[in-house]
């Protein structure tokens, strides 16, 4: 292979290139108008624009045409096309190389059902089902989940506790499914109330080898979104480990795997059995905790690396017997979205970004810190974020991984909390600091977080005080830096004691409080990380200037025409609402209520020419002064 | 006879003084400053700590101003006035107290913030005025109103000011009555809390005294009416708190330097003396006829504690020489015994290479006068001190004088007393200020006195003497007192002495805000 399109982005992308780049393979990057500026754009031997990431036709023709004559080969990441089987095959139509398994085996594996009797076929256990036909579900023992069986993504699934409720729920869930996969073909299976996600990473080859690299661990999830992975997996038992890796490897020699993929399974806390999920067809996010731990006649492994050369035809190279682990990985997921606000995606400029581990490079106009505590040798940081970069809405909100790791399970979960500790993200809310108050939870450390622990566990924000004390601190020392030394702000008065200095509403220690924090001072605001969390302290300003009104009268600013009357008198308005709309001079002006309160006077009628001044609403609330 | 008391327990007194002055907030009685808080307003030195930047030194002016003066407690003369950073820049602050006689103006206070004004214009330092006052206080209305000095003087600085580029604002926080109505009239942009402020001409009770019309405070000129209709004020704030954060957003566009003045002198980093500044309670004797090296105390004010003397051997008791405080230059003329030809030669010499080198002066004073007797006089001492006074008098260069000590006679004058428009004057505890000692006073008019007596052929017993004596010491003794001077507002206020050194740098700051303008002296006689 001389050439490598990936047809992905962010971190993933990224991280192909890298390893291209060490086998000396040029590569080529696709970017959409959105990440002309992205990193990976930059990075690439050669970048193409096309119209989207999971437009087939331009992806594969931004390869075939900058790679004439060459061996060429095309790596999907995850998401977006990675497991989209009609591309592997028009990749290979085209000529040119697909990075992943066959088109055949992604198809399979990517209906729930066609999957669920392959692995029943290849001896692996699955969750127990039903197939069920109204007024028969006396057999079935609930909870049930009923599923979409081309589905992903917890589209078109449900969880049903009582036989009453299960035809409406299969009703529902088949109504989403076909809306969403164009399939309402059901699954209806136990529900594990309590159990633990265990994958299998697995490799096969085109001569039919097959090996698998241990597992991971990824239970600590919300809404099946993954927040934490680790290898190996902390709580199985040997015996446990060997049935599932066994089960995984038996499963792919079923199809004849080729390339890199992972098997999924559920282990019920309950009953120590582990049931079948599903199987990705493709690189997972969370495969650095595989190559952190495993190694190969002693060396490490390099994933990618690994595919590219199934890819090319070449043999594993190795057998199982050469695989063996070493130490801990914990991979945390960091996220542009607002953990303490119902997750939702964030968007902005990462107006600095500084990833653990990584050189300060401070100056001054960046945020002033603490000394940075990463163990730099057992941190990895797989990201594509960098300062400056300005973050969509558009594409998944993933930003990094930070991967630590350690002799043992502690130890990298230790080095992970101080990791995340020195992970700076401004200009941006991140779920920085709710993974890092997660890592460092008793829980988290007792390994006792399975699937559905977030989901069921309130976590709450950490408290701004050590955020405002760090920022009244870096202010306090940023301005006696600045200030003559007579007008030194220490809070001097003559002939008495000095006066407390309050910064962001709390009196600035005389001595440094050596605070875990990194500041970024502002103009108008302060914005501090503690802990991974960002705080952003706005200072006090006079933005209420003018805000305030001469009471409930609500006069016509302009001589126009009424063009509305939203209100009749006796209706409570908040402050703000709109009572009704006028125009004037060619512009439309809303009127509002000046504060809460109650509409008195309704003076206004559509269509009434009004002059300058001129009565239209009154309100009357507890702030008039009528 | 008792021992004096030491600079520690004189300072101590001090501190106890100011504490007493600034405790609760405000000067006024504790059921005004409880009526004041009630009505949703800030005491007047919470207004002044909320102005100020956080952390920001604050250097006031005259705080124990009209104490024992008046038959009524005047608590700092009822108006807090002081130097300190608003937004980055140093501003001169001047805040009525409306919890003393409801901020109304009585003749010190008048005097207070006249001189406020004058810092603030001296030194191209912006004024902002947090206003609270009910005007005029008419009981003494011939004491504040019709003279140059009096309260018509605070308009005109207002206006002279402002056409020097000085910025000039206010934030009317409560009544604003009267002529008092200038203020906020007469400045630049203007802030008033709704509902708290008002500005008028005549109150209610005036106009109703005047037209017959019943009108309320807020109708006539309340904020609203002020910020919407009349556009006397320029910005409405809902509270105290606001209108000060409103405020500070002013002077936020203020330039750094009133009239971008560039520093008239360059300064170096600033290096702490060698000698602990408290250690001064422990080398400066509080009795004035005891003797002292003053170059104790120039080591303990000064950067790194080095002075650079000039003409040491020469007119001893005038101590001379170049340091630097806090980063600036100054030239330090300190008395070290009484002023001779030579000391006084030596002195004004040393003006004019500070003045020439566009050094500021500092005056440590500690004199008790010129020498006097018949060979000095015949030698033509008033000649040489006269040389001293003119060079003092035409200094171009900023002036700062501290009376470490004694300040008696003609020796005030050459070591820059208040006659002499030194941009501050301050006063240690043990400071003491009069046109001559008490004793030598009472021995003066007793001779006068005695010659009367005697020429008429009578008697006088030296009882009789010591009886007409006694008062005119005691009389004296009471008003050469630090604190008799700075109720009376001689000074700028009386300093704890190990912050002379502070208070010093933030002068220093404060007067490099100045442009210098080259010197020209008067004729001095040879």
């Amino acid at each position: 292979m001389d050439t490598l399109l990936i047809a992905n982005r962010g971190e993933i992308a990224r991280r192909v290139i890298r390893t291209a780049r060490a086998r000396g393979i040029r590569t080529i990057a696709i970017f959409t108008e959105a990440d002309r500026h992205a990193i990976h754009v930059d990075e690439a031997d050669l970048a193409v624009q096309v119209s989207g990431y999971l437009d087939i036709a331009s992806i594969v023709a931004a390869a075939t045409d900058n790679a004439e004559g060459l061996s060429t080969g095309i790596h999907p990441g995850y998401g977006f096309l990675s497991e989209n089987a009609d591309f592997a095959r028009a990749v290979g139509s085209a000529g040119l190389i697909w990075v992943g398994p066959q088109p055949e085996v992604i198809d399979a594996m990517g209906r729930k059902d066609k999957a669920r009797a392959i692995a029943e076929a290849a001896g692996v256990p699955v969750v127990p089902s039903a197939t069920v036909t109204t007024g028969s579900t006396s057999e079935i023992t609930f909870p049930v989940l009923v599923k979409a069986a081309a589905g992903g993504g917890g589209k078109g699934m449900r969880v049903v506790r009582d036989a009453a409720d299960l035809q409406a729920a299969q009703e529902a869930a088949a109504r989403e499914a076909a809306k969403a996969f164009g399939d309402d073909t059901l699954l209806i299976e136990k529900y594990v109330e309590r159990g633990r996600h265990i994958e299998v990473q697995v490799f096969g080859d085109a001569r039919g080898n097959v090996v698998h690299l241990f597992e991971r661990d990824c239970s600590t999830q919300r809404r099946h979104q993954k927040v934490l992975e680790e290898a190996p997996a902390p709580t199985l038992t040997a015996a446990q480990r060997d049935d599932i890796t066994t089960a995984a490897v038996a499963l792919a020699q079923q199809v004849g795997y080729r390339g890199a993929g992972t098997v999924e399974f559920l282990l019920d806390d309950a009953t120590g059995e582990a049931y079948f999920l599903e199987m990705n067809t493709r690189l997972q996010v969370e495969h650095p905790v595989t190559e952190e731990i495993i190694r190969v006649r002693g060396e490490r492994l390099d994933l990618v690396a690994l595919q590219l050369r199934i890819a090319a035809g070449e043999p594993l190279g190795f057998t199982q017997d050469d695989v063996t682990t070493t130490g801990h990985a914990i991979e945390a997921r960091v996220y542009a979205e607002d953990a303490w606000g119902g997750f939702l995606p964030q968007a902005g400029v990462a107006s600095f970004v500084r990833w653990p581990g990584q050189n300060p490079g401070f100056n001054a106009s960046e945020p002033g810190s603490r000394r940075a505590k990463t163990r730099v040798s057992a941190v990895r940081v797989d990201h594509a974020l960098e300062s400056g970069q300005v973050v969509g809405t558009g594409f998944d909100p993933m930003l990094g991984k930070v991967i630590a790791t350690g002799a043992d399970r502690e130890e990298a979960r230790r080095n992970l909390v101080a990791a995340l500790d020195d992970t700076v993200i401004l200009g941006l809310t991140t779920n920085t600091g709710f993974l890092r108050q997660l890592a460092a939870s008793d829980a988290f450390r007792d390994a006792a977080i399975d699937t559905a622990w977030l989901d069921r566990t309130e976590l709450t924000r950490p408290d701004d005080t050590n955020a405002r004390l760090a920022a009244g601190w870096a202010a306090q020392r940023a301005d006696a830096a600045q200030q003559p030394s007579a007008l030194c702000p220490d809070g001097w008065r003559d002939g008495g004691p000095a006066a407390p200095v309050v910064r962001h509403g709390l009196t600035v220690p005389t001595r440094d409080p050596h605070l875990p924090a990194y500041v970024r001072l502002g103009v108008d605001r302060d914005e501090v990380v503690v802990e991974g969390e960002r705080f952003v302290l706005e200072h006090p300003g006079a933005d209420r200037d003018h805000a305030v009104t001469a009471g409930g009268d609500v006069l016509a600013p302009m001589p126009g025409t009424v063009l509305a009357v939203r209100v009749a008198p006796g209706d409570q308005v908040a402050q703000g609402d709109v009572l009704g709309v006028i125009e004037a001079m060619k512009m439309e002006l809303s009127l509002t209520a000046p504060f809460d309160g109650t509409v008195t006077e309704v003076a206004a009628t559509p269509g009434d020419q009004v002059v300058l001044g001129a009565l239209l609403f009154e309100v009357v609330g507890a702030e008039s002064t009528a | 006879m008792t021992t004096s008391p030491t600079l520690r327990e004189l300072t101590a007194d001090l501190r106890a003084r100011l504490a007493a002055v600034r405790a609760g907030g405000a000067g006024g009685s504790e059921s005004a400053r409880t009526k004041h808080t009630e009505r949703g307003k800030l005491l007047v030195r919470e207004r002044v700590e909320r102005l100020l930047d956080p952390g920001s030194p604050f250097l006031e002016f005259s705080p124990l101003a009209a104490d024992g003066v008046y038959d009524f407690e005047a608590g700092s003369a009822g108006i807090v006035t002081g130097i300190g950073r608003v937004s980055g820049r140093l501003c001169v602050i001047i805040a009525n107290d409306a919890t003393v006689k409801g901020g109304t103006y009585y003749p010190m206070t008048v005097k207070k913030h006249l001189r406020a004004q004058t810092i603030s214009a001296q030194n191209n330092l912006p004024a902002i005025a947090l206003v609270d006052s009910g005007g005029g206080f008419l009981p003494m209305q011939d004491e504040i109103f019709p003279d140059r000095e009096h309260f018509g003087r605070i308009f005109f600085n207002q206006a002279n000011a402002s056409a020097r580029g000085i910025p000039q604002i206010a934030a009317v926080m409560g009544s604003c009555t009267a002529g008092g109505a200038y203020i906020p009239a007469m400045s630049d942009e203007t802030v008033i809390v709704r509902n708290q402020g008002t500005i008028f001409l005549g109150g209610p009770p005036l106009v109703k005294a005047a037209t017959g019309e019943v009108v309320t405070a807020e109708e006539l000129g309340g904020g609203d009416v002020h910020a919407r209709t009349s556009g006397v004020a320029d910005h409405l704030a809902e509270d105290d708190a606001h209108a000060l954060d409103i405020l500070r957003e002013i002077v936020a566009t203020f330039p750094q330097r009133a009239g971008g003045v560039p520093t008239p002198w360059d300064t170096e980093p600033v290096e702490e003396p060698l000698l602990d500044p408290e250690t001064l309670y422990d080398v400066v004797p509080t009795d004035t006829r005891q003797p002292y090296d003053v170059r104790e105390v120039i080591r303990r004010i000064v950067d790194g504690s080095r002075f650079q003397e000039f003409k040491k051997l020469y007119g001893e008791t005038l101590v001379c020489g170049f340091a630097h405080i806090h980063g600036h230059p100054v030239g330090i003329v300190a008395n070290n015994g009484i002023l001779f030809s030579e000391s006084s030669l030596k002195g004004a010499h040393f003006i004019e290479l500070c003045n020439q080198r566009r050094i500021p002066l500092l005056f440590l004073q500690n004199i008790t006068g010129f020498m006097v007797g018949k060979e000095y006089e015949n030698r033509g001492i008033a000649r040489d001190g006269a040389k001293l006074v003119t060079a003092v008098a035409c200094s171009t260069v900023p002036k700062f004088t501290v009376v470490i000590g004694g300040s008696f006679g003609a020796g005030n004058y050459g070591m820059c007393g208040r006659a002499y428009d030194p941009r501050f004057l301050w006063m240690w505890p043990n400071a003491r200020i009069s046109v001559m000692g008490g004793e030598q006073a009472a021995s003066v008019l007793a001779t006068v006195k005695r010659d009367g007596i005697e020429a008429s052929g009578h008697e006088w017993s030296a009882d009789e003497e010591e009886a007409f004596k006694d008062p005119i010491r005691a009389m004296y003794d009471e008003q050469g007192s630090a604190y008799y001077s700075t109720a009376r507002l001689w000074d700028d206020g009386v300093i704890d002495p190990a912050d002379t050194r502070r208070v010093l740098g933030i002068a220093l700051e404060a007067a490099s805000h100045a442009p210098v303008e080259a010197p020209s002296y008067g004729v001095f006689r040879m």
